[in-house]
């Protein structure tokens, strides 16, 4: 048996429900995972305002709270129970670990973005430069990009960092976006190089369009769902990248991020006092946003792929 | 037979063979592990007259027995390899006796002549820098020979507190003779490594690496042949670098370490928690042990604007040692007033320099701070950060990383800085490298140690490490981390002057005090470095398998088992039911 809508076409058999979301996927943005994607990272960028708004966020420094104290409805090994005042907890240093989340979960993922923004559009530029150019351009370009994909970032950074000492969060976006470009810049050229071929292609160039149009204005939309899930992927390598260095106490000193958290809580013993809510938190809230990272790609991919959508 | 079983067959002979070469199997019960708190570079060079890690591995608790221990509990000190030592009449020359039997683990006997080949090599080889060396270098116009067990010291002036300060262990270590047997064969006693080494003690070296050092028990040990002291029990000694606090922790809660460096005392009671065997050197609160090198900032009175006295000031100003004393250290230590460790034979010259109006707050004086950051030209910026000609006020201060104590209290004070309107930041550096390249150099604006360390039963030990004549430029190294400040104004050539007089006093003198407090003025004055607080070590020490540790109620000496009165630790030590 089958259905028959308005226009007389024939439509596989589907029970209501699946009708639904048949309905719900005309409009692809409607996506579950990214919808819930978006939702995390939002709840995120909210809990970042809100709490600059409302919360005394000179509790991130040293010394501005008690020590130790565990969040509240817990006791910690000393006996002492949460305060009203300390809500999250307090770290051996006597930093407010609410405070410390309100302006570190923003940071951290304020470094990740700034590193992919300023990756990508390397990757976009030399990937289409590449691609549309071709000749030298692109062997200078393809050779560079295959050289420095070799190079493990993290142990670059180490150095780096430790050399520079105490960094801003800026200044570390930007060093980690100098390892952020490669991966882009040879997906893009590979596309790319596909795409010079097409007709379109050849009728704007026929057309007399200067190279910076077709590439940026004719080429460039075609793959915008696909720039659009690589730089969330590259996010969440900037961040793992980032927290990695916090941990090993290469990111800035004053300025709170998660990894840092991570960072102080290792080096003062947290585990066997079983201080659990001060590496414990910064976990949690890294695990959300990873979470948060993979459902939007999820959903990117969906809403650029229609194949994809299951019903 | 299949490949896998003649894989595994052929492994186990191979390490069944390698197994002996490497160490001989002994029991955990029959070994003390002790934590190692840094990297060894150069396991395989054991020249302790130049820097790097070459005592504190064992090499002089175990291997290395010094001629005299100094008693913290008694004061006196406790004959070792010599058996005393006497002046003349004004402290010029000092007759030395040395005990009858001593050995080599080599079977060479231990005499006159190892130590006087000692003493000249080091008196004519400036290179052999490490503090020990450079002292008797400073000290010692000669040494004779009287007979086989009987050494005379001729000093450059007379000096009262001589044996202390030079044979007695009296901080960290002594200066240790060497087998003139092995040492008259180095061409160049600056790069001899002295591999593999021997030493009196009754711990003979096995194998060592960068992170451990493995010494086995010399069962012919000369002491007990000739009675001195009974072999010890433990038949093997292991230092071994732990790493940070959470992993000293967790090697002592499950019995993998025995002794273990500071721990902050709420990881101390976690792991009290866990593990009721591990002990301090308290029973209760604070647990600690008040160790002799008061901690304070190290300025490098070179670098701009540090150069300037004022602006020194104003960082003693800013400073809150009572917020350091609670959150830094969580209670269990005091603030400084002086330079001095608050030890009861040390109270007098400490009231002497508060008397005369010298003495730190332990509260911080901000206001002052800001009036003379602003009268040395600075104005606040809008980010709340001083600043003169478009360029921030800030410092970077290195800290050693060895220890959560030593990074805790250097954020308090980064933190304390950065409210004043300094952009001061921490810059941490792994153990050897601060001992061996920042600190002695003179490459740091400020830094935290504890380099006046020195005095525990008179004051001129620590007055006299900032002295003139220890002033070397920026890049060259400085005699025994001696003003590493590289203080030299006209106050410091003063202050030396005084402290220059103190030198020839006995330490009971009773006009110590009141030049105690001429001499302090100029430190007062220019603070060439700036007293934090009072050092407490918080040791905490295994029974599950040894007991005999020093406590408070078994005080046969103190617990810092880096040092090298560790000999007698060892010998305390007794295995656990």
């Amino acid at each position: 048996m089958t259905t028959h809508n308005t226009a007389g076409v024939a439509k596989p058999d589907l029970t209501a429900r699946q009708i639904r979301r048949m309905k719900r996927f005309d409009n692809p943005w409607r996506n579950p995972k990214l919808i819930w994607g978006a939702g995390l990272m939002l709840g995120i960028v909210t809990l970042g305002i809100l709490g600059r708004l409302f919360w005394n966020t000179d509790l991130v420094f040293t010394g501005s709270a008690p020590l130790k104290l565990p969040p509240i409805g817990f006791e910690n090994l000393r006996g002492q129970s949460g305060q009203a005042g300390f809500p999250l907890g307090t770290d051996g240093a006597g930093r407010d670990l609410l405070a410390l989340i309100v302006i570190g979960a923003p940071n951290s993922l304020f470094v990740g973005l700034l590193a992919s923004v300023i990756g990508m559009s390397i990757g976009i530029f030399l990937g289409f430069s590449a691609g549309f150019l071709g000749g030298r351009k692109d062997d200078t370009i393809r050779i560079l990009s295959d050289v420095m994909i070799t190079i493990p970032p993290l142990l670059i950074l180490v150095v780096f960092q430790a050399a520079f000492g105490d960094v801003s969060l800026t200044l570390m976006a930007i060093l980690i976006a100098a390892f952020m470009w490669q991966s882009p810049t040879r997906l893009i050229r590979a596309q790319v190089l596909s795409m010079r071929e097409s007709g379109y292609v050849q009728m704007a160039r026929l057309s007399g369009a200067s190279t910076m149009h077709i590439m940026f204005r004719e080429m460039m939309p075609n793959l915008v769902p696909y720039l659009f899930g690589s730089f969330i992927a590259n996010v969440t390598t900037a961040i793992v990248t980032a927290v990695g260095l916090e941990v090993l106490g290469l990111g800035p000193q004053r300025i709170p991020t998660l990894g840092r958290i991570i960072y102080e809580a290792i080096n003062s013993g947290a585990l066997i006092q079983n201080l659990w809510w001060w590496w414990g938190l910064p976990t949690i809230l890294l695990g959300l946003m990873f979470i948060g990272l993979l459902l939007i790609n999820l959903g990117l991919d969906e809403v650029s792929n229609p194949r994809l959508r299951k019903l | 037979m299949n490949l896998t079983r003649q894989t595994l067959i052929a492994t186990t002979m191979l390490l069944t063979a390698m197994g002996p070469a490497i160490a001989q199997d002994v029991a955990r019960e029959d070994t003390v592990i002790f934590d190692l708190d840094r990297t060894i570079k150069d396991p395989e060079n054991f020249n302790w007259f130049t820097a790097g890690t070459k005592r504190e591995h064992g090499a002089h608790q175990a291997m290395w027995e010094p001629l005299f221990i100094l008693n913290y509990t008694t004061g006196e000190l406790d004959p070792w390899l010599a058996t005393g030592i006497e002046p003349n009449e004004d402290f010029s020359e000092w007759t030395m006796a040395l005990r009858e039997g001593v050995e080599w683990s080599d079977g060479e006997a231990f005499n006159a002549d190892d130590v006087v080949f000692t003493v000249n090599m080091v008196l004519g080889n400036d290179e052999l820098s490490e503090r020990e060396a450079a002292n008797i270098r400073a000290q010692v116009a000669s040494v004779e020979k009287i007979d086989d067990l009987t050494v005379q010291f001729n000093l450059t002036e007379p000096n009262p507190r001589f044996p202390t300060e030079n044979f007695g262990v009296r901080i960290f270590s002594s200066f240790l003779v060497m087998p003139e047997h092995i040492w008259s064969q180095a061409e160049n006693p600056a790069t001899f490594a002295f591999f593999p080494p021997i030493g009196t003690g009754p711990y003979t070296y096995v194998s060592g690496a960068t992170n451990r050092m493995i010494w086995d028990r010399n069962d012919d040990w000369w002491g007990a042949k000739v009675g001195f002291q009974d072999l010890p029990a433990p038949q093997r000694l292991i230092w071994l670098e732990t790493g940070g606090e959470e992993s000293r922790a967790q090697l002592l809660a499950s019995n993998q370490i025995d002794a273990s460096q500071n721990l902050t005392i709420g990881s101390f009671e976690a792991v009290q928690a866990q593990n009721p065997a591990v002990i301090a050197w308290h029973d209760d609160y604070p647990y600690a042990w008040p160790d002799p090198c008061a901690r304070q900032l190290e300025i490098n009175t070179t670098v701009a604007p540090w150069d300037d006295p004022a602006m020194r000031r104003a960082v003693a100003d800013i400073i809150d040692r009572t917020q350091i004393v609670n959150i830094a250290y969580e209670g269990t230590t005091v603030p400084s007033e002086t330079m001095f460790v608050k030890y009861g034979a040390m109270q007098p010259y400490i009231d002497a320099a508060v008397e005369a109006g010298y003495g730190l707050t332990a509260v911080a004086d901000v206001d002052a701070a800001r009036t003379a950051i602003e009268t040395a030209g600075y104005t606040m910026g809008s980010d709340g950060i001083y600043e003169k000609d478009g360029e921030d006020l800030g410092v970077d201060i290195h800290v050693n990383s060895a220890s959560t104590e030593y990074t805790r209290t250097i954020d308090m004070i980064v933190e304390q800085l950065n409210r004043a309107g300094i952009k001061a930041k921490a810059v941490p550096v792994e153990n050897g490298v601060f001992w061996g390249e920042v600190l002695p150099f003179g490459s740091y604006e400020m830094s935290y140690s504890w380099l006046s360390c020195g005095s525990v039963n008179e004051p001129w030990t620590s007055m006299s490490r900032y002295t003139t004549d220890s002033v070397v430029p920026v890049g060259e190294r400085s005699p025994g981390f001696n003003n590493t400040a590289r203080w030299n104004s006209d106050a410091a050539a003063a202050y030396t002057e005084v402290v220059d007089r103190m030198a020839k006093l006995a330490g009971d003198d009773p006009a110590l005090p009141g030049l105690v407090a001429e001499a302090y003025q100029h430190l007062d004055a220019e603070m060439p470095f700036i007293p934090l607080v009072q050092a407490a070590k918080l040791l905490p020490f295994n029974t599950t398998y040894w007991t005999g540790w020093p406590t408070a109620e078994n005080a046969y000496n103190h617990p810092a088992f880096w040092w090298g009165h560790t000999h007698q630790i060892i010998h305390h030590l007794e295995k656990a039911e």
